[in-house]
């Protein structure tokens, strides 16, 4: 039997519906429902309307995976069902590959998405907002999603085209190690923040900029407190309790 | 070699051990106890994939874990052991690897096992096999991030499941 | 504020909840961006824009790993900008004390947002059965619109904590306001600044990274020496 191919338009619905993947996230199956919906549009034109009760008992199963990173499995998972279809023997089949895959790609978003390009595109976005520029927000949202977008529609197409092999060029593209990056440049421009506004500051109050020093010791101490699992709720209060205190005082 | 956390997690290398546990415990190596991931090399590499260069990650099966963590490679090393079940954690313990503490993360639930957390689901044998790693002297804790409280798993059984 | 400005600071607080988690997670969520949001449907993008820096990075660093659900800073984003702008017009209070004063009693009742998002996806658990249930008897459409029906559980429970904290906020605003703006404005720039700095700092203790300390004070003192000698 010759291999069904999926269309442009199949493929773009499938991208869509990836924006709605976690619409009903739950505690029992998590993104059960989510997955199944993503492949709906692929398991549509592979099967016709009647999909086989195994295929539906199996895409719908247990699954949680970095939302960003799930149109990459829906194309692989497509893929070898098409291939299994077709008489091929894949080396996973499509059940376990996702079950294989769900955690370490979850693992992969975490640090590159949450951890690394989130943080980078928000200090860019607050430093231009400290500056009194509105276009702020807009820049923040531009650098984050255009990783983002890509990232998803290259993905799918990755996934579907390399089938197992994607998570080998995945590997090539060496993720964790380019989220290391992002975080060490995040820590920098954290200092590059910290430095303007004790800058500022000192500048407001008509200081010399020395005092502005001080300020290093005292965010070290409190990324200590917060590292070792103080709430940022408590850090706010104490720090607005003592200025207020100050204040009143002086 | 110190093994700085060893772990039952069903998840095995995923977001709560990478972004949560390897930073606190500063761990620098990541050794998965299993003999189906072991003998399958797709997972392997997809494992592989998900893991930072800085860190080095071995998988090997239950049997070759004790000789892989008194090879000369890992004598420096602090190193996080990963387990899926109570059973090959018991296993390992038995093949001679002392790990003074067993930290319970994320156990799934599937049919005839009781909820005792959000994330761990035991049955009776479960519940036998820790027994018996606590036999060898080992203290066996839940917690799922080290941002949540340890707690002896005793009191997790007391409360009973559901 | 009339009731038009409610609704529609409502609708934008649904519009953003259901970023966090549900529904395309373009970050819109982001407090830098949902206050400038509410602001601007309000007719105040920038006091939107100063709730949303003072919020930004409190925050950033907790991951939404495992079965820990991070407080809801879009909401307190939300709920802070409606609460500068509508308490503020009433007393006839206005400028960064006041919002500073709207993000400081916003900022706890975050917690009704960790509360409503449990509840949220309890609610889905039913969903996510009866959605198999649809599938595993052949009915495709009845699984797409049980999975589309969690989008108004999530929608629910971020409007729940916008009028929580809209309505417990004005409450304790309007009451301790007059007497602590006084202090808030001698504090001058400093309250705002170390706001930021808290957290920067939270987001730096939190980050994965084994150099951070030195990075970042390598950054700092930089910086510090570059506008010093300009």
């Amino acid at each position: 039997m010759k291999e069904i191919r999926l269309s442009w338009l199949t493929f773009l619905r499938i991208y869509l519906r990836s924006f709605l993947l976690q619409a009903s996230w739950n505690f029992e199956k998590l993104q059960n429902l989510g997955f199944f919906y993503l492949m709906l549009p692929g398991l549509r034109s592979i099967y016709g309307d009647e999909i086989p009760a195994d295929v539906r008992q199996r895409h719908c199963a247990y699954f949680n995976t970095h939302p960003y990173f799930a149109p990459l499995v829906a194309g692989t998972t497509l893929r070898l069902e098409t291939l299994s279809l077709a008489g091929e023997e894949p080396a996973v089949d499509s059940e376990t590959y996702k079950k294989m895959v769900m955690a370490p790609l979850a693992a992969m978003g975490d640090a590159l998405f949450w951890g690394g390009v989130r943080p980078l595109a928000a200090l860019v976005g607050l430093l231009m907002a400290s500056q009194g520029s509105l276009w702020a927000p807009v820049v923040f949202l531009v650098l984050f999603n255009l990783p983002h977008l890509l990232f998803r529609g290259i993905g799918l197409i990755l996934g579907y085209a390399q089938e197992l092999k994607a998570i080998e060029t995945l590997q090539k593209c060496r993720l964790p190690d380019l989220a290391i990056r992002l975080k060490e440049s995040t820590t920098i421009l954290i200092g590059v923040l910290c430095a303007y506004l004790s800058f500022k500051g000192c500048e407001h109050q008509e200081l010399s900029a020395a005092w502005g020093f001080v300020q290093l010791p005292i965010v070290l101490l409190f990324a200590w407190l917060a590292h070792k699992g103080v709430t940022s709720l408590f850090l706010v209060l104490l720090t607005t309790s003592s200025l207020l205190l100050l204040a009143l005082l002086f | 070699m110190s093994i700085v956390l060893a772990r039952i997690d069903s998840r095995l290398v995923h977001g709560q051990v990478l972004e949560a546990w390897v930073p606190f415990v500063n761990a620098d190596c990541i050794v998965v106890a299993n003999d189906e991931v072991a003998g399958t090399s797709f997972q392997c590499m997809v494992m592989q994939a998900a893991i930072p260069s800085s860190i080095k990650l071995i998988i090997g099966t239950l049997e070759e874990t004790a000789s892989i963590l008194r090879s000369a490679d890992l004598l420096k090393k602090r190193v996080l052991l990963l387990f899926t079940s109570s059973e090959d954690a018991l296993k390992v313990c038995q093949l001679g690897v002392s790990y003074p503490k067993l930290n319970l993360g994320n156990m799934h639930s599937s049919a005839g096992k009781d909820r005792y957390t959000c994330t761990i689901a035991l049955d009776q044998h479960d519940i036998d096999m820790l027994k018996q790693v606590e036999g060898q002297g080992v203290t066996i804790v839940s917690q799922c991030v080290p941002a949540d409280r340890e707690q002896n798993w005793h009191k997790l059984i007391r409360s009973g499941g559901r | 504020m009339a009731v038009g400005d409610y609704l529609l600071a409502g609708l934008v607080a649904m519009l953003t909840g259901l970023d966090r988690v549900a529904l395309i997670q373009i970050m819109i969520s982001r407090p830098l961006v949902a206050a400038p949001l509410t602001g601007w449907v309000l007719g105040n993008p920038l006091v939107g824009m100063e709730v949303g820096m003072l919020l930004e990075l409190l925050w950033l660093g907790r991951l939404p790993v495992g079965a820990a659900i991070p407080p809801d800073d879009t909401q307190v984003a939300v709920g802070a900008t409606v609460l500068a702008l509508s308490v503020g017009h009433l007393l006839d209070l206005h400028g960064m004390p006041m919002v500073i004063l709207s993000v400081l009693i916003a900022i706890p009742l975050g917690k009704f947002g960790q509360v409503f998002d449990r509840l949220a996806r309890h609610t889905n658990d039913r969903l996510a059965l009866s959605g198999h249930d649809a599938l595993m008897a052949g009915n495709t459409t009845g699984l797409e619109r049980y999975h589309l029906f969690g989008l108004a559980s999530f929608a629910l429970a971020s409007l729940a904590t916008a009028v929580i904290i809209v309505l417990i906020g004005s409450f304790v605003l309007y009451s301790v306001a007059p007497l602590l703006i006084g202090a808030v404005r001698e504090t001058g720039l400093s309250l705002q600044y170390s706001l930021i700095l808290v957290g920067a700092a939270s987001l730096l203790g939190t980050i994965n990274v084994n150099r951070s300390a030195s990075l970042f004070c390598a950054a700092f003192t930089g910086t510090m020496l570059v506008l010093w000698m300009r």
